[in-house]
């Protein structure tokens, strides 16, 4: 299918017409800027892929930091009738839960001037990071794993690793309802093991910044951020368990496509009605993959305490580390959104797109219900990362989301070309960001030029009214896998 | 389009221009690869994966594995086949230095067994390169080329 010609719509968004097999019309929050670098890749057509799906609610959406992946754009959003529609692995993708944690601590950047390598040392060996990282804590028996995918982030509360308070600052409280350790391959249970409370590699970090700046000073106050304060970001999914269920049930669902006599643009997108027998095993596998997440995250907010105290000798009244919120941005969700003035039972699929409830919404922590949902929105390595805050608007126009991130703009390969024979942890440096990695080719392929701007991004959907900026991040410290 | 290859010697990641490019893809890892016949395809997509994830040269062949797999197309098998090795890589550690891998009709569709010659990668000897998530079925693509020989592309999430 030829790319789809987008027409600009309003100040923020821009229409692909519904023609040929698309149910729906496609949308993309994008500025002028950013829809440029979109001409020549082909995330506009997986787009319009994804109008084509049955059941597919509105629009098939896109956010600013779209860029072409696999079957789904990465930093698309589809609702489908629960009762009509289709779930799709393909729409979550391989790191199911993949997504951000952030942490507040009551410590000032004065209190880390000039032990930042110190500490970041520290963090770098006692999160394990790197290709097939493992080992954070004893390697689980199958029981043991059961229950980390029923209970997800309160499994490792149970276990010392956090407190309770940190399940009400985490979507869905940690776990997803509906989570069968029984639909779970052998293959899935043996590369789950022993990788709980590992970061992994590639994009995934974990983040040492200050409050750098506040744009809405009532809704910081309710997070509890402030101007010049430090806080911890940790960016990373359900590792290879995560992959291996999404394989397994791509492979059931292509099964199933051909069964529904789907016809799909791409294999990619397999998929199957919402309530079928194959929708049901893998939205249950799909919430064990990412309630393991969840408990991977909370284990690395533990190690990454103590790796803070230890680092800096304080006490943990004197860290005071807190989580301020935990959200997903690769996942399916079984939602009630308003459709044409009245409430339907949706499966909104987010990949690479970040929830964003409104004020008001039950699912928003108590305490920060009067400000709407936080939305955390990692930055690439040398730039800065936002919090911002769900809204109305976005429960209007996107079924309650918005980006993810940057989104990449440049091919790794591309990037390892532009990092011949430059240091990018000395540029880093330079610019007063320590870095520790594993690899120099991750640095490289990470750099920061990989990345859209982020502030470009964030600033189209505050722009739009979706999530409105809170506050920005900035890093002083990475651990790169 | 069956028939096998020699196991004869190391892949040399120096002459990798011969057998894979990388194509280009903003985020995750498109690869093309050529080979002369189906089994020599096959034999250097196996080579692609363990060079994008491993310094292969760092490591020894004493350790063999096989890896059997099947596929209704020549694209799917080859999907199966480096799934398969890839998550061999994932939870035992096995890294490739060489292959041999035949290839035969089955019914409608096509038996591959490939015979792998590693050994397990060890944090303290070898150099480990990217952490390669699945084999994806977006673009997968085998064909025939009309000048004579084997084409593949195979999109990696990386």
């Amino acid at each position: 299918m030829a790319s789809p010609v987008p027409q600009q719509v309003s100040e923020w968004t821009w229409e692909l017409p519904a023609t040929g097999a698309m149910r729906v019309p496609g949308l993309v929050y994008a500025d002028h800027k950013l829809m440029e670098l979109l001409s020549d890749d082909q995330s506009l057509t997986q787009v319009a892929n994804v109008a084509q799906l049955p059941g597919i609610l509105c629009r098939s959406l896109a956010m600013p930091d779209i860029h072409y992946g696999y079957g789904f754009p990465i930093g698309g959003v589809a609702a489908f009738g629960v009762d009509d529609g289709v779930v799709s692995p393909g729409g979550v993708g391989y790191d199911i839960n993949c997504g951000c944690r952030l942490m507040a601590t009551d410590l000032e950047e004065k209190d880390v001037k000039g032990k930042m390598p110190k500490l970041i040392d520290q963090l770098f060996r006692d999160v394990p990071s790197g290709v097939g990282a493992s080992g954070a804590i004893a390697k689980l028996s199958r029981a043991g794993l059961e229950e980390v995918l029923v209970k997800g982030a309160a499994w490792a509360v149970e276990h010392g690793y956090g407190s309770k308070d940190d399940l009400q600052r985490t979507e869905d409280g940690g776990a997803l309802p509906g989570a069968d350790p029984e639909a779970i391959s052998d293959r899935a249970y043996a590369r789950g093991l022993d990788q709980v409370g590992t970061l992994g590699s590639g994009n995934h970090f974990l983040e040492v910044q200050t409050v750098d700046k506040v744009f809405d000073a009532q809704a910081a106050a309710v997070y509890g951020l402030r101007e010049g304060q430090i806080t911890v970001m940790v960016h990373c999914g359900s590792r290879g368990f995560g992959y291996q269920v999404c394989e397994d049930n791509l492979e059931t669902m292509g099964q199933a496509s051909r069964r529904y006599e789907f016809d799909l643009p791409d294999r990619q997108l397999a998929c199957a009605p919402v309530g079928s027998p194959e929708g049901k095993r893998y939205l249950a596998a799909m919430a064990c993959a990412a309630n393991y997440a969840w408990a991977n995250r909370q284990m690395i907010m533990h190690l990454t305490e103590q790796a803070i105290l230890h680092a800096l000798r304080l006490s943990p009244k004197d860290l005071n580390l807190r989580l301020v919120y935990d959200v997903a941005h690769n996942i399916a969700k079984l939602e009630t959104h308003e459709v044409a003035g009245s409430p339907v039972k949706t499966c909104v699929h987010r990949k690479g797109a970040t929830r964003a409830f409104a004020p008001g919404r039950p699912e928003v922590p108590a305490e920060y219900r009067e400000v709407g949902q936080p939305v955390l929105i990692p930055g690439d390595m040398g730039t800065a990362s936002f919090v911002c805050k769900g809204s109305a608007e976005a429960m209007r126009q996107t079924f309650g989301s918005t980006c993810h991130g940057a989104g990449r703009v440049m091919s790794r390969s591309q990037a390892l070309k532009r990092a011949q024979g430059r240091a990018i942890d000395r540029e880093l440096q330079s610019a007063g960001i320590v870095v520790r990695a594993h690899g120099r080719k991750t640095l490289a392929e990470e750099m920061p030029e990989a990345y859209k701007d982020v502030e470009r991004v964030v600033a189209v959907m505050d722009g739009a009214g979706i999530s409105p900026r809170v506050a920005r991040l900035r890093p002083l410290g990475v651990v790169k896998g | 389009m069956t028939g096998e290859t020699e196991s004869s010697k190391r892949w040399d990641p120096d002459g990798r221009d011969a057998f894979y490019a990388e194509l280009d893809h903003p985020a995750d890892l498109f690869l093309e690869v050529w080979g002369a016949d189906l089994p020599t395809l096959f034999e250097n997509a196996l080579f692609a994966l363990y060079d994008q994830l491993a310094e292969i040269t760092d490591f020894g062949t004493a350790h063999a594995e096989t890896i059997k797999v099947e596929g209704p197309s020549a694209a799917d098998a080859l999907r199966a086949l480096l799934s398969e090795a890839l998550y061999r890589f994932s939870t035992g550690g096995f890294v490739a230095a060489r292959a041999a891998v035949s290839v035969e009709q089955a019914g409608s569709g096509l038996q591959v067994s490939a015979e792998l010659h590693g050994e397990k990668a060890d944090p303290t000897r070898h150099t480990l390169l990217s952490e390669v998530k699945a084999v994806t079925y977006h673009q997968l693509l085998v064909v025939q080329e009309p000048e004579g020989g084997w084409r593949a592309t195979v999109l990696f999430d990386v």
